[in-house]
């Protein structure tokens, strides 16, 4: 896999704080990284410094091995709260951006055309931006990001700001365009993250404290872990307090959640299939990112 | 220059949508009008209203029609600049402040282009609601007052336009210079009242951008010191590359202070 | 009547035309808009009733971009 971009100890300062500190990182071509911490670690300072909207204070920024400032025309950024031209249309501004970037009138047109009518805004091309909803902006801010082409999609929460149904549209949207491009999108929000990622950065106060992909996290952090199912409450009962050994459970009525140690793993299991007690499904459980999250952040 | 026309593609459908093509020239026109025929009136208007005593004739001074035009730059000079820096002195930094300026600083823009796409667009509205104006006023003397020949009233006007350009520079420089806010105060400094501070105390200098409204005056009176006005003319000229490498620069620098 | 007639009013009409078509136009764009710095109605009244200035003075403070 061929590496797109190398960000090596970049830091960016204001005054004495320091909203970003040293942090390295590389993205390789065609994959999907998503950079996840809390508000206020430096995600977006982080983003606008690779978007080349922001000069780092130290550290450097190589794309495709250089840090031309031409590599922009390959790059696609989007904001949080992507702002418009109010006075333009959808399809006036996708154009003008395109032409911008580099491209001819006759492309800069027909790639329009298709990038709105991908992102699902066909019906408001000539609309003014003005009258648009927050949904339409969002949806708007990724066409204007993706009618270049560009090698490297930048998204600050792409989808933090919209509605559950929006959220879905437009997570799909991103899914079809992770097999076209390289993606590197924020989020605080864990579950879209776990949904679409082949790295994960972790920030947190300007740091970036610890990255890997997911099932590298998964192993690391990850305790063994199995879900049981009862028939009923009382065999839940009887196989706590008949287990051979100490258990550390959490669970409701008719389950339990088992951490257990690799080791006895093949213990429990061994005792469960006596059939001594009612089991109705054992399932291995992944450690979900937000408890790696909380982990990789104490 | 890569982008210009993309650019000015985009300030002319500012210009369009926003209006300013459109109420900006009617404002000057209908100054230019008012002038000569409130001109024209007053003396009877006065009479019509005024408590005067009877038999005190009210010495109103005889206006030529030059006279007309002079005190309609007048006009322009105060109202008329008070309105082009407020219209345009947000012209790049509300674009930094709103946001809307991101998504076009992110991309691999000259801003040199984005700078005198600005440029061009408003210094060919301005000029266009000055001349016009200008043209109404002086057909609405040519009837009331008596004529002026037209070489009079075009060197006038190319000599007044180098200061409508120079006063733009300025307010464009100062946008891609500060934040919005108290700039506009120094914009009205530096073009209205500077103009009337160098009318007052700057009798010891000849050579100055602020003198060429005076100096367009004196070129429709014929009593111009041409060597005079070609040294002010070409340090106004000057002065204009100068304010636009300026405002290139700080456009440039303080894309980072976009809003995100 | 002779003062009406004595008015020259092929001199005033076309004035009072561009006034006119000033405050139109600043009454399509406010209505159009919706967005004011201040109140809505307040912009109505001003470019109404003030002459020439009422419509400038929209124009530079009164207009809200989304």
């Amino acid at each position: 896999m061929s590496i797109l971009l190398e960000a090596t100890g970049l830091s960016k300062r204001y005054g004495e704080q320091k909203a970003v500190d040293a942090v390295t990182f590389t993205l390789d071509a065609y994959t999907s990284t998503a950079l996840i911490g809390p508000n206020g670690a430096g995600k977006t300072t982080t983003l606008s410094m690779l978007a080349g909207l922001v000069t780092q204070t130290e550290g450097s920024i190589a794309f495709e091995g250089s840090s031309d400032r031409e590599s922009r025309s390959h790059i696609g950024f989007l904001p949080q709260y992507p702002k418009f031209f109010p006075w333009l249309t959808a399809i006036e501004f996708t154009e003008m951006a395109a032409k911008i970037s580099g491209m001819s009138a006759r492309e800069a047109r027909a790639e329009s055309q298709k990038t709105l009518e991908f992102v699902g805004l066909g019906d408001a091309l000539n609309k003014r931006t003005g009258t648009f909803s927050g949904g339409m902006k969002q949806r708007l801010g990724l066409a204007q990001a993706i009618v270049h082409k560009p090698k490297l999609l930048l998204l600050d929460e792409p989808v933090s700001a919209l509605d559950p149904v929006g959220r879905r549209q437009i997570m799909n949207l991103l899914k079809e365009l992770q097999q076209q491009t390289t993606i590197l999108y924020s989020t605080h929000i864990l579950n879209d993250a776990e949904e679409m990622t082949d790295q994960l950065l972790f920030m947190q106060h300007g740091k970036l404290i610890d990255q890997g992909s997911l099932d590298d996290f998964r192993q690391r952090y990850a305790e063994p872990k199995i879900r049981i199912e009862f028939e009923g409450t009382d065999e839940l009962l009887r196989f706590v307090q008949t287990a051979p050994w100490q258990v550390e459970a959490t669970g409701s009525i008719g389950w339990i959640d088992l951490s257990v140690e690799n080791s006895s793993m093949q213990d429990v299991l061994a005792l469960l299939s006596t059939g001594r007690y009612g089991v109705r499904k054992v399932e291995r459980q992944s450690a979900s990112l937000e408890e790696i999250f909380m982990k990789v952040v104490q | 220059m890569k982008g210009f026309g993309v650019l000015l593609q985009k300030e002319w459908r500012e210009q369009i949508r926003n209006f300013k093509l459109l109420w900006i020239p009617l404002v000057f026109i209908i100054f230019g009008i008012l002038e000569p025929v409130t001109n024209h009136f007053l003396p009877e208007i006065m009479k019509s209203v005024g408590n005067m005593p009877e038999g005190v004739e009210f010495p109103w001074p005889e206006f030529a029609p030059k006279d007309i035009l002079v005190s309609l730059m007048g006009q322009y000079q105060s109202i008329g600049l008070l309105i082009i820096v407020l219209a345009f002195i947000g012209a790049i930094s509300s674009e930094r402040k709103s946001g809307t300026a991101t998504l076009l600083y992110v991309r691999p823009l000259s801003y040199s282009s984005y700078f005198l796409s600005k440029w061009t667009m408003i210094n060919a509205l301005v000029l266009f609601s000055v001349w016009v104006g200008f043209l109404a006023g002086w057909y609405y003397t040519s009837q009331l007052f008596g004529s002026i020949p037209a070489t009079d009233v075009v060197a006038f006007l190319a000599a007044y336009s180098l200061w409508i350009i120079f006063a733009v520079s300025i307010v464009l420089a100062l946008s891609a210079w500060l934040p919005t806010g108290g700039v506009a105060a120094l914009g009205l400094f530096l073009t209205m009242i500077m103009a009337i501070l160098d009318s007052v105390i700057g009798a010891y200098w000849t050579v100055t951008p602020w003198k060429l409204s005076t100096y367009a005056s004196y070129i429709l009176m014929g009593s111009m010191d041409y060597p005079t006005f070609w040294k002010t003319a070409g340090l106004t000229v000057f002065l204009i590359i100068l304010l636009i490498l300026f405002g290139t620069y700080m456009a440039g620098r303080n894309a980072a202070k976009t809003t995100v | 009547m002779s003062v009406l007639a004595d008015i020259p009013w092929n001199l005033i009409l076309p004035i009072l035309g561009l006034q006119l078509i000033l405050m139109l136009v600043a009454l399509i764009d406010l209505i159009r808009n919706q967005r004011t710095n201040g109140p809505f109605i307040m912009w109505i009244f001003i470019i109404i009733l003030l002459n020439i200035v009422g419509p400038i003075l929209y124009f530079i403070f009164g207009r809200r971009q989304s």
